[in-house]
C-alpha cells in the first residue's frame, strides 16, 4: 500500500456524522428486548442438545455406555466421539512459531478427559429438559489421573503429563530481547522487583454460548446461528472440518449478547451441532447454561510474572527483565492457539517507556482447566499492572512524584514511529498529553491535599495511575497471534445503492453490543454524502459478507471502518460522474452532501442523490459512455501494521480500615483513540471496560481447587460487579488521528480493561503505603487485604 | 441447569397442602417464593418427587397485629415486609435486614417462611427471628405446634422442621420504644449473602444497658446468639471498654468456616467488627428515639 493513499483519505473526509454523538440505532431493538439471540430462534422441527460434562479433571474414560439414555423419553440421538470420526477432522490449532507444540482438540473426549467440564457425549432430544434427563441414564466409567493442577507443578519434569503427544505440559516458549538487560540492571542506581500473579478470569456475557445448526437436505447448505464474534473465521474452519464447500456453509451472528474475547474461538459444540445436524437433516439447537459456561467458556490471563525494572538515580529507566508463566489449561484453542496471550505478555510490557534494555520470557503450561483464551486487552492488562505497580515502586524508592516519573520516561513525540524491544512498531501516541489532562481532570493538588488531610484522620486512601499503549486495528503485517495459519488483517465493505438511493452497507465484522450499526452508518454516510438515516448496516452473516473474519483485537473501526471509507468513496465517484452527465457539469465542480449533489461554485444548483440513484440503474441510454449499470462495489482495507491507541486512568480509592473493602471514589480516563467515530461509543465502550477491569481488580477470580474441581461454578461464588459496584467514570480524549489508518481511527474497544486493574491496585498499593504494602495480585479481595494488614503489623 | 422430573400440586388451602405432604412422605417438597429452591433443582442438587407450590394459598400471606405482637403469614414476600409501614414502625431491625436480602426481583418473590425455612445460616432473617426471639408456628396433620427460634435452627439448612409439616406463622414482639436497633454486614457485593453479620437490639439509658440482644449471621452452621457478649454489655455499660469487650467476646462465640470469599480468621475479625458497629449504631438510634 502506498503511503499517498493513506494520507489522502484523511483529509477528503467532510466529517458530518463521523465526530457526532449520533445516538446508537441498535439501541431501540437491542435495550426492548427486540433483539434476535440464538435462542429466540424456532425453525420447525427444532431438537435440543444436552452435552455430558466430565465430573473430573484427568482421567481415563474406562466405559462409555449411551445404550440407555438412547431408550429415554423424547431421545432421537445420543453421539460419543466414536460416532463423530467419520463426520468431522479432529482440530488442531496450528502455529509456525518454533517452540510451540501442536496438540489436538478434540470436540468429545478421545480416550481421555483433561479438565472439569470437558464433553464426552452428546444428547439430541425433543426438548433440553428431555435431554438432560437422558444425560443421567449414559453409562461411564473412568479411571482418575493425577490432576496436572497448576502451572509451576505442571511445568517439572516429572510432572504427570496432560497430552502425551507433546512430551510436556509446557507447550510453548518464547523470548523477546533487546540490549544486554543483565548488564543494565547490574549497572542501575536503582531496581524493583516482584512477583505478581493475575488470576484467573472467565469471561460472562450477559448472553451464553450457544448455537443452532440447521441442514436442510434440499438446499445442501449448512446454516450455523452461533453467539460468535467471528462468523467468518468458523464458516472458514467448519469448511475444513466437515469437509464442505464454504459457499454451502453459511455462518450467522446476528445479535450477540457480548462477547469480549471468548467467544471468537471454535468451539466443540459448534462442530458438533454441525455434524449432527448434517447426519439427523434437522435442525439442532444448543443454549450453554451459566454453569457450563463457566465451566467450559475459554478463560483469561492465570500469569505468574517475576518482572525487575531498573532505572538510573535520576530515574530513567535503563532496563526490563521478566519471566512469565502462564496457565494455559488443558487444550490449545482454534484458530488463536495457546500462544496468543503468553507471547502478548512478553510483547507489550516494555509498556509505553523507552526501554533500552530488555528480556522478557514467557512459557505456556498446560494444566487440568478450561483453555484458556484471549480476553478484552490480551496480554495487556497483566503487563500494565506490572510495569505500573513497579513504576509506583521505584516512584517511592527515589521520592519522585508517580506521574513525573512516567512523564520522564514515556516515549516523546518526536521518537515516534517507536519500535519496541519485541518489535512492535507505535505509529504514534499522546502519552504525556493524556497524563497532562488527567493530572489537571484530578486536580492533582488538590487531590494530593485531600488525601494528606484524610490520612491525618487516620483514613486509609490512595491515589493511582496506569498508562498503557496498545496495538489496535491491526493488518497483515503481524498476525493476531504468532504463526497463525489464518489471515486476520483485511476486512470489506460491500456497499450497495438501491434506485430509491438509499445504502445497504454490508460488513464481515460481527459486533456483540458494540453499536456498529450505527458507527459504520455514520462512516459510510460521510463518505457518501448521504444522510444517516438512509444506510443501513448489516453485519455477522457470511451469506451477504462471504470475506472476513469477525470483530475482535480491537480492529473493527479500524479495518471495517477503512473499508468504508473506500467503498463510500468508490461509489461517490462514480456517482458524480452519473450527476454530471445528467446535468452537463464536470464531475469534478460537483460534491454531495445531505443526499444533495450540488455545483461546488454554485450549491443551489443541483439534483437529489436519488435521483442519481435511479439513473445509476436505468440503463446505458441515460448513462455516460462506456460506463457499467449500477452502483455497488465490494472494497477491502488491510492498514498493515495497525495503529496504536493509548490512555491514561487514575483511581482514587479508600479502604476501610476494619473490614477492608475497597472504594473507589473517582475513576478517570484520558484516551486517544485518534479520529472519533462517535464519543458516545466511544465513551460507552471505556465505561464497559472499566467495569471490567474493576471487576478484575477487586472481583472476579475463577479458582480451581488442587483436584481440578471449579469451585466458582456459579454466579454466586463468580463475583462479576453489578451497577450497584460501580462508580461515575469521567472519560475524557485527546483525539489524534492516526497517521496511518484510513479515517484516522485508532482502535479502542479493550482499553478500559487494560488500565484499571494497575490503576486500582497502585491507588490500594498507595493507601496502604504507611503499612509498607505492596499489591502485587489482583483480585485484592478483603480476605486478602485483612492478611498483608495483619502481616505487616506483625499479628499473627 | 433444568430441574430433575417432579410433580407438581399447587393447592389452594393450607389443609390440602398438608395432605399432599403427608402422601409424599419426605419426597415432596415445599415450593414457596423458589429462590432457594428453584437453584437447587436446577443444579441437580435435590431430586423430589413432588413440588407442593404454596403460592395460591392465600391464608398463609398477610401481616397485622394481634395482642401486641406483630404476626407475619409464612407466605408473605420480603418486598411486602419492605413496605410495611406496620413492619417498619414495630420491627424495625426485620425492616432493615429486609433491604439486605438479595435485590428486588429477589424480594419481591421469596417470602418469610421460605427464608426461615431454609434456614441458611448466612440469610438474614434467620438472623433477625433469633435475636427478635421469635415464635415459628408450624403445622402438621396432628395439628399446630409453635417454637422458638432458638430451637428452630439446628444445624446448616437444617431446622427442627418436620417433613410433614408447614411453616404457617412468624410471631415477632416488638422490642420495647426506648431501644435501638441494627443490622450490619459485610457481603462482598450489594445484595450477596453476607460474609458475616450482626444484628443488635439494645436499650440503654445513657452509659446503662438495660437490655441487649445480639446475634451474628455467615459465622457458624446456624445464626448464632452472642448471650455472653450481651451479658458483658448489660454488666459493663455501653462504655467505650464495655462495647470493645462485648465485641472481643463475640468474635470468640462464633464457629466460622472458611471458603472461598472469606476464612474463618477473617470472619471472626469481621463479627468483631461489626459487634461494635451495631452496638455503637444501636446505641445512637435508641437515642434518638428517646429524643
Ligand atoms: C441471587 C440471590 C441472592 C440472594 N441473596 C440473599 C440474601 O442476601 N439474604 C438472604 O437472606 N437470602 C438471599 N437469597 C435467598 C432468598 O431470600 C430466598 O427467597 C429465601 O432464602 C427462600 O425463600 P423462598 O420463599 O424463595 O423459598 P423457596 O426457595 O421456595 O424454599 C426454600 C426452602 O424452604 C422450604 N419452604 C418454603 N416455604 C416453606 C414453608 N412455609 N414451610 C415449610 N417449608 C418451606 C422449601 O421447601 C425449601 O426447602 C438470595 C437468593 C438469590 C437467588
Amino acid at each position: 500500500m502506498s503511503s499517498t493513499e493513506i494520507g489522502e483519505s484523511v483529509e477528503e473526509l467532510t466529517p458530518k456524522f463521523v465526530g457526532a454523538r449520533v445516538k446508537r440505532r441498535e439501541d431501540q431493538r437491542l435495550l426492548t428486548g427486540q433483539g434476535a439471540y440464538v435462542d429466540d430462534h424456532h425453525p420447525p422441527g427444532l431438537l435440543q442438545a444436552a452435552f455430558l460434562r466430565s465430573p473430573y479433571a484427568h482421567a481415563r474414560i474406562a466405559r462409555l455406555d449411551t445404550s440407555a439414555a438412547l431408550t429415554r423419553p423424547g431421545v432421537v440421538a445420543v453421539l460419543t466421539s466414536k460416532d463423530l470420526v467419520p463426520l468431522v477432522k479432529p482440530v488442531r490449532a496450528a502455529s509456525k512459531m518454533r517452540e510451540y507444540k501442536e496438540t489436538s482438540f478434540p470436540p468429545l473426549a478421545v480416550e481421555k478427559v483433561r479438565y472439569v467440564g470437558e464433553a464426552l457425549a452428546v444428547v439430541i432430544a425433543e426438548s433440553r429438559y428431555l435431554a438432560e434427563d437422558a444425560l443421567e441414564w449414559i453409562n461411564v466409567e473412568y479411571d482418575p489421573l493425577p490432576t496436572v493442577a497448576n502451572a509451576p507443578t505442571a511445568a517439572q519434569p516429572d510432572a504427570p503429563l496432560l497430552h502425551d503427544e507433546a512430551g510436556s505440559n509446557i507447550l510453548l516458549s518464547r523470548e523477546f530481547a533487546r540490549g544486554d538487560v543483565d548488564a543494565a540492571l547490574a549497572s542501575a542506581a536503582v531496581r524493583v522487583r516482584d512477583r505478581f500473579r493475575f488470576r484467573r478470569h472467565a469471561t460472562v456475557c450477559m448472553e451464553n454460548r450457544g448455537c443452532l445448526a440447521d441442514y436442510p437436505a434440499g438446499t445442501g447448505e449448512l446454516t450455523l446461528r452461533s453467539a460468535t464474534q467471528c462468523p467468518g473465521l468458523l464458516r472458514d474452519a467448519l469448511a475444513d472440518l466437515l469437509d464442505m464447500p464454504e459457499h454451502r456453509i453459511r455462518v450467522v451472528a446476528a445479535d450477540v449478547g457480548g462477547g469480549f474475547g471468548a467467544k471468537s474461538s471454535l468451539y466443540p459444540e459448534e462442530i458438533v451441532l454441525c455434524a449432527v445436524a448434517r447426519r439427523l437433516k434437522r435442525p439442532v439447537k444448543w443454549i450453554s447454561d451459566r454453569q457450563e459456561d463457566l465451566k467450559t467458556s475459554t478463560q483469561a490471563w492465570d500469569e505468574i510474572v517475576d518482572a525487575e525494572l531498573g532505572l538510573q538515580a535520576d530515574g530513567t529507566i535503563i532496563g526490563l527483565r521478566a519471566d512469565v508463566t502462564t496457565d494455559i489449561g488443558a487444550y490449545s484453542i482454534y484458530p488463536w492457539t495457546a500462544t496468543l496471550e503468553p507471547i502478548q505478555t512478553i510483547s507489550f510490557l516494555s509498556g509505553p517507556y523507552r526501554m533500552p534494555h530488555y528480556r522478557g520470557r514467557n512459557r505456556g503450561v498446560a494444566t487440568c482447566k478450561a483453555p484458556m483464551g484471549p480476553y478484552r486487552g490480551v496480554g495487556r492488562p497483566v503487563t500494565t499492572f506490572v510495569l505500573e505497580s513497579l513504576m509506583d515502586r521505584a516512584a517511592r524508592l527515589l521520592a519522585l512524584d508517580p506521574a513525573e516519573l512516567r512523564l520522564k520516561n514515556y516515549i516523546r513525540a518526536d521518537e515516534f514511529p517507536y519500535k519496541t524491544p519485541a518489535g512492535l512498531v507505535w505509529d504514534q501516541a499522546s502519552l504525556t498529553e493524556c497524563m497532562q489532562k488527567a493530572r489537571d481532570v484530578l486536580d492533582a493538588d488538590t487531590t494530593t491535599r485531600w488525601r494528606a488531610q484524610a490520612r491525618a484522620a487516620g483514613r486509609w486512601v490512595g491515589i493511582g495511575f496506569a498508562t498503557y499503549i496498545e496495538l489496535t486495528g491491526v493488518g497483515s503485517a503481524i498476525p493476531v497471534s504468532p504463526g497463525m495459519p489464518i489471515a486476520t488483517g483485511t476486512e470489506a465493505a460491500f456497499l450497495r445503492i438501491d434506485p430509491a438511493g438509499t445504502v445497504t452497507a454490508t460488513f464481515s465484522v460481527a459486533p456483540q453490543g458494540q453499536g456498529h450499526e450505527t458507527a459504520l452508518a455514520q462512516v459510510v454516510a460521510d463518505a457518501l454524502g448521504v444522510a444517516f438515516d438512509s444506510v443501513r448496516v448489516i453485519c455477522g452473516d457470511t451469506a451477504l459478507a462471504p470475506q472476513g473474519t469477525g470483530t475482535y483485537a480491537s480492529r473493527s473501526a479500524v479495518l471495517a471502518g477503512g473499508a468504508a471509507i473506500r467503498a463510500g468513496q468508490t461509489l461517490k465517484e462514480k456517482a458524480l460522474k452519473i450527476a454530471g452527465h445528467m446535468m452537463e457539469s464536470n464531475p469534478a465542480n460537483l460534491d454531495i452532501r445531505d443526499g444533495q449533489v450540488f455545483l461546488r461554485d454554485k450549491p443551489e444548483r443541483g439534483l437529489p442523490f436519488r435521483a442519481v440513484a435511479k439513473t445509476a440503474y436505468a440503463g446505458l441510454r441515460r448513462l455516460p459512455k462506456d460506463m457499467e449499470p449500477g452502483l455497488e462495489v465490494t472494497r477491502f482495507y488491510d492498514p498493515f501494521f495497525g495503529t496504536a491507541s493509548s490512555a491514561t486512568h487514575v483511581a482514587v480509592v479508600e479502604v476501610d480500615t476494619e473490614t477492608y473493602a475497597v472504594t473507589i471514589k473517582r475513576y478517570i480516563v484520558v484516551e486517544d483513540c485518534g479520529r472519533i467515530i462517535n464519543p458516545l461509543i466511544v465513551e460507552g465502550q471505556v465505561r464497559g471496560g472499566v467495569a471490567q477491569g474493576i471487576g478484575a481488580a477487586l472481583y472476579e477470580e475463577v479458582v480451581y481447587d488442587d483436584a481440578g474441581q471449579l469451585l466458582t461454578g456459579s454466579l454466586v461464588d463468580y463475583l462479576v460487579p453489578t451497577a450497584s459496584e460501580l462508580l461515575p467514570i469521567e472519560v475524557h480524549h485527546i483525539e489524534t488521528p492516526s497517521p496511518t489508518t484510513l479515517g484516522g481511527f485508532r482502535g479502542m474497544g479493550e482499553g478500559g480493561t487494560i488500565g484499571a486493574p494497575a490503576a486500582i491496585a497502585n491507588a490500594v498499593s498507595d493507601a496502604l503505603s504507611h503499612l509498607g504494602i505492596e499489591i502485587n495480585e489482583i483480585p485484592i479481595t478483603p480476605e486478602k487485604l485483612f492478611r498483608l494488614v495483619r502481616a505487616a503489623e506483625g499479628t499473627p | 441447569m433444568k430441574p430433575p422430573p417432579f410433580a407438581y400440586h399447587a393447592p389452594t388451602h393450607l389443609d390440602e397442602a398438608l395432605a399432599l405432604l403427608e402422601r409424599y412422605g419426605d419426597d415432596a417438597k415445599v415450593l414457596a417464593g423458589g429462590q432457594s429452591l428453584m437453584p437447587l433443582l436446577n443444579f441437580r442438587l435435590s431430586y423430589p418427587s413432588a413440588l407442593i407450590d404454596i403460592n395460591r394459598v392465600a391464608e398463609l400471606s398477610y401481616l397485622r397485629q394481634e395482642n401486641g405482637q406483630v404476626c407475619i403469614g409464612a407466605l408473605t414476600r420480603q418486598r411486602t415486609i419492605e413496605f410495611s409501614e406496620l413492619a417498619r414502625r414495630q420491627l424495625p431491625l426485620l425492616h432493615e435486614a429486609t433491604t439486605l436480602v438479595g435485590h428486588l426481583p429477589i424480594r419481591t418473590r421469596g417470602t418469610i417462611g421460605g427464608s426461615l425455612a431454609h434456614a441458611d445460616p448466612a440469610a438474614e432473617y434467620p438472623t433477625v427471628a433469633l435475636v427478635l426471639d421469635a415464635e415459628l408456628v408450624l403445622q402438621g396433620p396432628g395439628g399446630r405446634r409453635s417454637i422458638p427460634a432458638e430451637e428452630f435452627f439446628v444445624s446448616y439448612l437444617t431446622t427442627a422442621l418436620a417433613p410433614n409439616e408447614i411453616v404457617t406463622e412468624i410471631r415477632f414482639s416488638p422490642a420495647p420504644r426506648t431501644s435501638g436497633w441494627a443490622f450490619e454486614e459485610v457481603a462482598r457485593r450489594h445484595g450477596d449473602f453476607a460474609l458475616v453479620g450482626v444484628a443488635g437490639v439494645i436499650d440503654t439509658e445513657g452509659e446503662q444497658c438495660r437490655t441487649a440482644r445480639l446475634a451474628a449471621a455467615g459465622a457458624g452452621p446456624t445464626p448464632i446468639r452472642l448471650r455472653a457478649a450481651e451479658d458483658i454489655l448489660v454488666r459493663e455499660g455501653v462504655t467505650e471498654q464495655g462495647i470493645q469487650r462485648a465485641a472481643a467476646k463475640a468474635a470468640e462465640l462464633v464457629e466460622p468456616d472458611s471458603d472461598i470469599h472469606a476464612s474463618a480468621d477473617f470472619r471472626r475479625h469481621l463479627t468483631e467488627v461489626l459487634t461494635r458497629r451495631a452496638i455503637q449504631r444501636a446505641r445512637e438510634r435508641g437515642q434518638e428515639q428517646r429524643a
